[in-house]
């Protein structure tokens, strides 16, 4: 069961995997928390342009995605702030013009065809040594952010004018968070592909709802269940030669079902 | 040397694509009064919370807390809203809603020290809910909801409340309820409190001042005098029958 750890290639996979997992499960949270699954799947969406411009361009796709998601998640929140649209409307809109950018300007060339695929549903094959590090960068500085600011992002999650009230920058840590979920989508792209990671900023948090009593119990098995999902789901791709992002995914959501199952089992009246 | 007043309006306007919400709006309410800021639906009563909770800033004219603008005042700010909205079915109970409220004197990026709990608990105590802090915030009724959100202003041992529309939805007695622990509270406490709500009778009847409005000030001064002035009929646009002297009508929400 583990001779597929034998190879390089496998093995940079499966660090960029519980990175990926540890970084999503606990944005997972205020992903449920805040209602922000629409707003995961557009900037995820909205990657595949940053994606595109970077192959073309020659800058690294991971660091172009970067500051193309980057931008296109404060213009989501700056929208839905003073816009006279609301942010579901502009997500409708940035969603499937930047992936069309992105489709488009990848189809003009042969030579990024194939790797069009890659990004949009995930390889285990795709994790080089250089995307560790920055993979290990970004986990870093998402957990750091997320830890460091938890009690005042459930804070302003729940009640922002309450906040404001108590003197917390509401604007600021709205912002940091877009700007980390940014991040969390670019570092799972090449694992999970943008088409899929949506998922994964979603259902471990559900997994966790469903099971626990409180916000500490959810944010456990958040994480227990997405690492589970992530590492299982690589193993799954390589014996199956499926995309590991549809593995990772589809193991998520039968992780999910079975809590749901359970906790309306245990909720039955008897 | 006067009393620096614990909220301002000086001659604020405030406008929002090219419709003036609030017209010159001035008063004032020194601190330890129970002020009810009244006024129909689209009045600008939300707007003016707004304001003093600095999401808002005004087109013209100042707004000052304890004599600073909203945010940079030394005194604690509570404020509790109609309601919050919890994603239904989230594991947040009761005591961290309330602990929520110790956040601005814990400081930004720290963690709760054991005084913080302890504060938070009394805070439930004082409201009566201490047995249910470890209940799901969300299975709480729309009453106990309300006095949780108290609880969570007082944990922060504020100087001024800020209450929006705080009873809308509750029935009279948990109305009753509310702004009897209210008055309660401010007696126990050097506290000033401030509450918008277009349910008249409720708040009047339990507030020292009362401020009518309708996008500008059409009378302040004591509950009677302000629930007796011609003002109120116009600005409510009540029918005839209506219009009778305050003791006529005790209880019912107009």
């Amino acid at each position: 069961m583990t001779d597929w750890l034998a190879y390089d290639f496998a093995q940079r996979a499966l660090v960029a995997g519980v990175l990926v997992a540890l970084m999503c499960a606990v944005l997972a949270f205020f992903v449920v928390l805040r209602r922000m699954a629409f707003v995961g799947a557009g900037i995820s969406h909205a990657a595949l342009g940053g994606v595109a411009l970077g192959l073309v361009t020659g800058v690294s796709p991971l660091v172009a995605a970067m500051a193309f998601s980057i931008a296109v998640a404060w213009s989501i929140g700056w929208i839905s702030e003073r816009g006279r649209i609301t942010e579901e409307t502009a997500i409708g809109i940035l969603f499937p013009t930047t992936m069309a950018l992105g489709i488009a300007i990848i189809s003009l060339s042969a030579t990024y065809r194939q790797d069009l695929m890659a990004y949009l549903f995930g390889s285990m094959l795709a994790v080089r040594r250089t995307d560790l590090w920055l993979l290990f960068g970004l986990a870093g500085g998402t957990l750091a952010v997320l830890a460091l600011f938890f009690k005042e992002l459930v804070f302003i999650s729940i009640d922002p004018d309450a906040a404001r009230a108590a003197k917390v920058p509401v604007t600021a840590l709205r912002y940091l968070l877009l700007t980390v979920l940014a991040a969390t989508i670019v570092a799972s792209i090449k694992l999970v592909g943008v088409v899929l990671v949506s998922a994964l900023l979603v259902i471990p948090a559900a997994t966790g709802q469903v099971s626990a009593r409180s916000m500490t119990g959810m944010l456990v098995i958040s994480i227990i269940s997405a690492l589970i999902a992530v590492v299982a789901g690589l193993w799954l791709s390589w014996i199956t030669n499926l995309p590991s992002g549809a593995t990772i995914v589809l193991l998520a959501s039968a992780l999910f079902f079975a809590a749901f199952v359970a906790s309306v089992h245990s909720s039955a009246p008897r | 040397m006067s009393e620096t007043a614990a909220v301002a309006f000086e001659d604020v306007w405030f406008s929002y694509d090219g419709t003036n919400i609030l017209e010159g709006v001035s008063f004032d309410i020194r601190p330890g009064r129970f002020a009810a800021l009244i006024g129909p639906n689209g009045a600008g009563k939300t707007t003016a919370l707004r304001l003093l909770l600095g999401s808002m800033r005004p087109t013209r004219g100042r707004v000052r807390l304890f004599g600073a603008p909203p945010g940079n005042q030394d005194e604690v700010i509570g404020y509790i809203p109609q309601r919050i909205t919890v994603p239904r079915g989230f594991p947040l109970t009761v005591r961290e809603v309330v602990l929520m409220g110790r956040y601005g004197r814990i400081g930004l990026g720290r963690r709760p020290r054991p005084r913080d709990h302890e504060v938070a608990l009394q805070a439930l105590e004082r409201v009566g809910l201490r047995h249910l802090g470890n209940s799901p915030f969300g299975t709480l009724s729309g009453g106990q909801q309300q006095r949780v959100l108290i609880a969570r202003a007082l944990a922060g041992e504020p100087h001024l409340l800020l209450l929006d529309e705080p009873t809308a939805g509750l029935d009279p007695a948990a109305r009753s309820d509310f702004y009897n622990l209210c008055c309660t509270l401010q007696r126990e406490s050097p506290l000033t409190l401030l509450a918008a709500s277009h349910d008249i009778e409720a708040v009047a009847h339990h507030a020292d001042l009362v401020i009518l409005i309708n996008h500008t000030v059409l009378a302040a001064g004591s509950p009677h005098d302000v629930l007796h002035s011609p003002v109120l009929q116009d600005a409510y646009r009540f029918p005839e029958r209506h219009h009778e002297p305050h003791h006529a009508h005790q209880g019912a929400a107009l």
